[in-house]
């Protein structure tokens, strides 16, 4: 979530919650025979109102899993989560009088401080990549789809090429098995369902040899490109060699070829873009692969460790 | 884009419609990883749970002293049928302590708990928080009647009383008469001796110290058996001063002549009155019969001091007369004059001989606190002691006062501690009880040891 | 051209060497043909009056030039040769010159080999012309639906012209334009199928070349089971009389004769079709069988924790805001279904089937057989043709003055007060008026003379402006417009187009001044009506000034009330909102993270309740509609057949399916589950103050925002929007 000033009463709220507790906890510092300690009033307040803190904070992922449910708005809970999951931190620091403790309280320390630090982390990202994202992608789809999108994207490019320059050889692809799999969706496919076979390119004018340099780069390099974006050293994943390879093709074929040319291109940018937004995505969202599962487990030991430290 | 005018609906149209129901691999691993590290953790404390091993729930390591418990949470956290907290209690600490009460007209007794925190590292369990004592101190009530002690104590550098001698001004009980002033002065040792400085230690030692004395007897009356030392002995304490001794400190510049008959500056020994006269009797008993010519006792005709002439006589004493009359002298000399220098003598009237007043050295100034000297000896002496210089009474405390301790004790970072428990103990040792041993091996190291059967083994 | 019952005068000749006798005034071609003797000929008929165009029926007279036979009448002694060495060559010469700015192989040598001009070129011998041909096509027309016209065939025989003028009398046809540039022209040289043409086809059957052609509709459309009609048989039937019997012949197989059992499907609602259906015999009943239901969504609004549910519900259940009062289904027939009961009877007379047939869109209702029944099923073409048969169409009109008006005009809410007595006068006197499709019906700033309600098709009401044109709505069946004018400036405020085979019930002014008069409970809710489009219009067009016009309106931003935004600098892209849409409608989306970008913003795929929506066009029961607040909303009887989600520029409707319970036809009693689809579009969530997809946006990125309020300061600026295609 991008921290802006509409975060204003949430900061402010946090620093006077962080203020209150810091004074508390000078005061309970100064004034105990044994300085801050964890099972003392003060401390189990701490530590109750920073698991609750953390509970909180954990508790937004089951409110995503119900999104429907009018238990306030999600990105209300997202600011709680960001905030009061960050002020947990020294809560359970003022809880544990800065020391780490026995073995479990030090895994639990531990998972509290990576946890912090990656939910941080994450802000950090969240705050930077969409704006990121937005400028460098605007061809940018759903991540989720991008597989698809591409098999569409080959498709096309197939389509053009093979309009440019004659068949191409190319045996029908397993192109799209997941499309059609939808059957709960018929419905709401309707809509969707137009056949893209209406976008027959008429076949140009342009003769077998003249084609040929599109056809073998098409081939060689760029359906491969196609079939494998994710290849770096591929000389069309890179923008300004892309941009040189064409300009190279669009001297040595007919000017009737260029229009095909220029779409090929514009498949080829909108490949690097897609690339670029998974790059992107799995930054934005690949944090949390450490972010949530320690979380769990942080909050699945807190449990332990408050039932075993009202035990003991 | 010739290709593809983009519009909303064609990019729609690319989309899948339930793509978001298809897990992808991102959210695949995430859900994997949520499931597999709470997993792990689970499987952790099981682990730890199968092996009785409760040490992970500790909230911190033991103290050194206790730190071969770390096993057995049981010993200290007792449980009881049907409670579920299982807390520390005094019954725990006491099986293996006694911990006799601070005094008997305090109106509560606190937990050992309450000031002893454990697990908080290998630290000394004694070394409380002022808080602690304070929570007393700080106004001071007693069971019965107004508090023996200073009603408001709230720590070292805030309000602390003086020490106490300094405070009521009573002075040095002591009955040596002393001019320190003299003695750290430049001092010529013996008639035609060096001059000489005097250092502290050459008369304020501790037992520990074993270095040779300088100014000790050179012929020491009783030679003590070369025995060699017992290393195992308990090592002698170097905290406190012991009372300086006159056959170390005093004997080399304080000779205790009694008659030049006899070679050598022979002196009596620094003992009883009662000794010195039986050994007067028999030096000069013994000296007589050697010399049966001194029986005859001429006196030079001379002026007195009134200017009134002395006739010369001739005296033949009996031995035992002439062994009275010398005994008498030299007795006179000791008591008017060798011994009163620095002893206080008393002459009870129709006794013939004084009698010494004890010496009175008070080695323990602070009877509520402790000092070590050990712990500040890298500081000169009259750094604190700074009257020893000038002090020429006897009565003149030289300790120093507690603003002197404070320069270097107080609060904060650069300094040396100033806790209650640095100076103070809580607990009146002098009424502890012994503690019967309850534990076997197994109890104490748990139960992998008593199963092993080999406590040695145990870790 | 004879003066029959007068005794003539006889006049003799010689024709090719042989004497002949014939009456006084007879062209020398009817002389020769009389006596045997075939002259060539392409402009002459024998039905139709000589024109003496084509000149290839030259023969030699003995005068100083060649004439043509069909238009010279014979004298006393004179001496023809129709076949010497040098009129042949003139001919061929004549026919050469026709062939060279004729096509070849016309449309009607390609299809039936009979084109006259080429089998009397290749009679002559003539393969390759030595004349040039025309650098330039002189076009075709391609407007009517069941005869095409290819300018470049045409030799201008004026034989069509003749055909349509003096055989038929419909005085459509005529000629256009000068020296090389003439040409065939309909009405004002007008396309043919927004002539007034009747699609009699006497044209084509005249025509000697693939000019004027049977478009020959495709006859598989209509299966192999049925029987195929003669067109004798056709002709017999009273709705064909006036039809050209040899057009009827072409068109075989584009019209069929079906029986139906008493029970049997004759359309379902929903599907697709292209014919439309006249009942010969027995009786039919029309009905909607999906549920008269609208999809609702709710649940969340009783308590907070509870999932968000769609179901079907009726509006007595589920009243909306603004909720209709509309007690008609309108269908593609000449009845209208009552809301509460959707039934209705069909008889003899009765056609229905033409929304489908002529626009193609889906079926609007069920027909079933309700007896033994008769009917013919017939292709556009046909049904053109008989629509523009003035027997047929006094028919329909009666049928529908008498049976439809009554409840169509009360569908209208407004008019539910009429009383008896003045919707029969209105019987009487309404006018009932056809467009084609892009027909101007009325034109903004014209002086206003009628009211319109809608019968049939979608009506464009636009308004023009400095800069382009805005449309303001689209009408269909049941809406009414020109109240404006009438009641005010006099004026007509904004300009109406039919979008597609649009049908009207024109309602002239003065009784509509009258109505007011009687009626001043509906003059006032006309008022109110008129004045609340009045001011919607200000109110848009003082927007439009207000904004530039760039990609905000390209994107069809501006026509959007409401859109569904993403801030992408602080979108995530985790999707949370489309699990939440999905949630809140039973696992299907009505939103796809998926768009064209504003500025910072994904304008993502979910209805934008456009001002023009396109939704709209083509719903065969008028089941979308707009609320006042202009809200986009379906109404229960929408039969699913998801022409709305085709239209939708945007993608943005979707079907919803449903599992309903039916009876089986085949066995009557069971109940059998089928699954029904509803159309649905975002809702809002209604019941909710936020929708679902902005309530679980953790990131404050999802807005549902009035696009011009929210743009208006991006608007304002001169910010660059990301740029885009």
């Amino acid at each position: 979530m991008r921290i802006d000033h509409t975060h204003k009463k949430w900061f402010i709220a946090s620093v006077a919650l962080l203020a209150l507790a810091g004074a508390a906890y000078a005061w309970s510092a100064w004034s105990s025979p044994h300085g801050p300690k964890g099972g003392s009033a003060l401390g189990l307040t701490f530590g109750i109102v920073g698991s609750a803190f953390m509970l909180f904070a954990g508790l937004l992922a089951p409110r995503k899993k119900v999104p429907v449910w009018r238990a306030g708005r999600a990105q209300t809970w997202m600011r709680g989560h960001l905030w009061l999951g960050l002020l947990s931190l020294p809560l359970i620091l003022f809880h544990g009088g800065f020391h780490f403790g026995g073995t479990l309280s030090t895994v639990l320390m531990v998972l509290l401080i990576f946890v912090t630090a990656s939910g941080v982390f994450g802000a950090a990202l969240q705050h930077y990549l969409p704006e990121l994202m937005t400028r460098e992608v605007p061809l940018e789809t759903i991540f989720e789809e991008i597989d698809h999108v591409r098999a569409q994207l080959r498709a096309e490019a197939d389509q053009i090429a093979s309009a440019a320059c004659g068949s191409l050889g190319l045996a029908a692809g397993p192109e799209e098995p997941t499309d059609t799999s939808d059957s709960r969706l018929a419905g709401g496919t309707t809509a969707y369902k137009q056949p893209t076979a209406a976008a027959s390119v008429a076949v140009l004018a342009v003769t077998e040899e003249e084609c040929a340099p599109l056809r073998s780069f098409y081939l060689r390099e760029m359906r491969p490109f196609l079939e494998n974006p994710g290849a770096r050293s591929h000389p069309l994943g890179d923008a300004a060699q892309a941009r040189s390879v064409f300009q190279e093709l669009r001297r040595r074929l007919p000017p009737a070829a260029h229009d095909a040319l220029k779409d090929l291109e514009d498949i080829c940018e909108e490949e690097r873009q897609l690339n670029r937004q998974a790059r992107l995505h799995y930054w934005l969202h690949g944090w949390l692969l450490l972010h949530v599962p320690l979380s769990l487990a942080l909050l699945l030991l807190g449990a332990v460790h408050a039932a075993m430290a009202l035990r003991y | 884009m010739g290709r593809f005018q983009r519009t909303t609906r064609k990019l729609a149209q690319r989309i899948n419609l339930n793509y978001f129901e298809r897990p992808h691999p991102l959210r695949r691993w995430r859900l994997l990883l949520s499931l597999a590290l709470p997993a792990a953790a689970v499987l952790w404390l099981g682990w730890h749970g199968a092996a009785r091993d409760n040490r992970v729930y500790s909230s911190g390591a033991l103290s050194s002293a206790h730190a071969v418990l770390a096993a057995e949470c049981g010993l200290c956290h007792i449980s009881r049928a049907g409670v579920f907290r299982e807390h520390a209690n005094d019954q725990a600490c006491l099986a293996c302590h006694d911990g006799p009460i601070h005094h008997a007209n305090q109106t509560f007794t606190p937990s050992c708990a309450s000031c002893h925190a454990e697990h908080r590292g290998p630290v000394r369990l004694a070394a409380i928080s002022d808080r602690n004592c304070t929570q007393c101190h700080a106004n001071l009530q007693a069971r019965s009647g107004p508090p023996a002690y200073e009603r408001i104590i709230e720590g070292f550098s805030a309000r602390h009383p003086q020490i106490g001698v300094l405070r009521t001004g009573k002075g040095d009980p002591g009955t040596i008469k002393l001019n320190h002033m003299l003695h750290m002065k430049p001092i010529r040792v013996g008639p035609n001796g060096p001059i000489t400085q005097l250092e502290c230690e050459d008369c304020h030692r501790t037992p520990a110290m074993n270095e040779p004395w300088r100014f000790a007897e050179t012929k020491p009356a009783i030679t003590p058996a070369a025995a060699k030392p017992d290393p195992l002995a308990p090592a002698p304490t170097r905290a406190l001063m012991t009372p300086p001794k006159y056959a170390k400190t005093c004997a080399a510049c304080h000779l205790l002549t009694f008659d030049r008959r006899f070679q050598d500056n022979e002196v009596v020994p620094h003992d009883t009155p009662e000794v010195i006269h039986g050994f007067l009797v028999k030096k000069f008993a013994a000296y007589v019969a050697a010399h049966p010519l001194e029986l005859r006792v001429v006196r030079e005709p001379d002026r007195s001091v009134t200017g009134r002439p002395v006739p010369a006589s001739v005296r033949v004493l009996t031995p035992l007369q002439w062994v009275a009359e010398r005994t008498a002298e030299a007795e006179e000399l000791l008591w008017r004059k060798t011994c009163k220098q620095c002893h206080a003598l008393h002459f009870p009237s129709g006794a013939a001989l004084p009698q010494v007043a004890s010496s009175n050295i008070t080695v323990r100034w602070m009877p509520q606190a402790v000092f070590d000297h050990e712990k500040h000896r890298m500081m000169t002496c009259v750094s604190c002691h700074a009257g020893a210089d000038t002090s020429q009474a006897t009565s003149d405390v030289l300790l120093p006062g507690i603003a002197t301790c404070r320069s270097c004790h107080h609060p904060g970072e650069d300094a040396a501690g100033a806790r209650c428990f640095e100076c103070h103990t809580y607990h009146d040792w002098s009424k502890e009880k012994s503690v019967k041993g309850r534990y076997a091996f197994h109890n104490l190291l748990g139960v992998s040891a008593a199963r092993a059967g080999e406590p040695s083994q145990a870790k | 051209m004879s003066a029959g019952g007068q005794a003539l005068r006889q006049v003799e000749l010689t024709i090719d060497g042989k004497k002949v006798v014939v009456p006084e005034g007879t062209t020398v071609f009817d002389a020769a043909r009389l006596n045997a003797i075939s002259i060539p000929t392409l402009c002459h008929q024998q039905n139709e009056a000589p024109v003496g165009v084509c000149r290839v029926c030259v023969v030699d007279v003995g005068a100083r030039v060649f004439t043509a036979a069909c238009v010279r009448a014979v004298e006393p002694g004179m001496v023809v040769t129709t076949n010497s060495e040098k009129v042949r060559r003139a001919r061929r010469t004549l026919v050469e010159l026709l062939m060279s700015d004729h096509p070849s192989p016309c449309a009607r040598q390609q299809h039936s080999r009979d084109c006259e001009l080429e089998t009397l070129a290749k009679l002559e011998g003539i393969t390759q012309p030595r004349f040039a041909p025309r650098s330039t096509s002189r076009g075709k027309d391609d407007s009517s639906l069941s005869i095409a016209v290819a300018f470049d065939a045409c030799i201008l025989c004026d034989r069509c012209i003749r055909g349509c003028n003096d055989i038929r009398g419909n005085l459509v046809l005529g000629r256009t334009g000068k020296g090389a540039q003439t040409g065939i022209a309909f009405d004002h040289n007008r396309p043919m199928g927004e002539s007034t043409c009747v699609s009699c086809g006497e044209c084509m059957v005249s025509c000697p070349t693939g000019a004027l052609t049977n478009k020959g509709t495709v006859h598989a459309a209509l299966g192999p089971d049925a029987r195929p009609v003669t067109s004798e048989e056709l002709l017999q039937l009273p709705v064909f009389k006036g039809v050209s019997g040899t057009f009827l012949e072409l068109n075989k197989g584009a019209i069929v004769q079906r029986h139906f059992q008493r029970g049997d499907m004759v359309c379902r609602e929903g599907e697709y079709g292209s014919t439309a259906f006249y009942i010969l015999e027995g009786q039919a009943q029309v009905s909607i069988s999906s549920p008269i239901a609208h999809v609702k969504t709710d649940g969340g609004a009783r308590g907070f924790l509870s999932r968000l549910k769609s179901s079907l519900a009726r509006r007595q259940e589920d009243r909306r805001e603004e909720e209709a009062q509309q007690r008609y289904i309108p269908t593609d027939g000449p009845v209208d279904l009552a809301y509460e009961n959707p039934v209705a009877e069909l008889g003899p007379g009765d056609l229905f089937g033409e929304m489908t047939c002529m626009n193609y869109y889906p079926r609007s209702a069920t027909v079933r057989a309700q007896t033994d029944c008769t009917m013919l099923e017939m292709l556009r073409n046909v049904l053109d043709i008989l629509q523009k048969n003035k027997t047929f169409r006094e028919q329909l009109e009666g049928t529908y003055r008498q049976r439809a008006l009554d409840s169509h005009l009360r569908g209208v809410p407004i008019f539910a007060g009429l009383t008896d007595d003045f919707i029969n006068h209105l019987r009487e006197t309404v006018e009932l008026t056809r467009y084609a499709p892009g027909e101007v019906i009325c034109r903004q700033g014209e002086p206003a003379d009628s009211f319109y309600l809608v019968r049939l098709g979608f009506v464009k009401v636009s308004e023009t402006y400095p800069g382009g044109e805005l449309v303001l709505a689209y009408l269909s069946r049941g809406n009414y417009f020109g109240e404006i004018g009438l009641l005010g400036v006099g004026q007509r405020s904004a300009t109406c187009t039919a979008l597609d085979h649009v049908e009207l019930v024109r309602i002239a002014s003065a009784d509509f001044q009258l109505m007011m008069g009687w009626f001043p409970q509906v003059r006032r809710s006309l008022e109110a009506v008129a004045q609340e489009r009045l001011q919607q219009n200000r109110e848009r067009l003082s927007l439009v000034r207000s904004v530039p016009l760039d990609r905000f309106l390209a994107q069809g931003l501006m026509e959007a009330q409401s859109l569904l935004i993403l801030n992408l600098e602080n979108c995530t892209r985790c999707d949370a909102c489309v699990r939440a849409c999905a949630d809140a409608h039973d696992g299907v989306t009505r939103l796809v993270r998926e768009g064209l970008r504003f500025d910072k913003y994904l304008v993502a795929t979910s209805c934008r309740q456009c001002r023009d929506p396109l939704c709209m066009v083509g719903c065969p029961v008028g089941s979308i509609r707009r609320r006042h607040s202009l809200e986009v909303i379906i109404e229960d009887w929408c039969i699913g057949c998801g022409l709305c989600a085709r239209n939708c520029p945007y993608g943005n409707i979707n079907l919803h399916p449903f599992e309903v319970t039916q009876g089986e036809p085949a066995l009557p009693g069971r109940e059998m589950a089928v699954i029904q689809q509803k159309a649905t579009s975002c809702d809002l969530c209604t019941g909710h103050k936020e929708p679902s997809c902005v309530y679980a946006c953790p990131h404050d990125a999802a807005h549902r925002v009035n696009p011009r309020e929210f743009f208006a300061r991006t608007l304002g600026s001169p910010t660059a929007g990301v740029p885009e295609s």
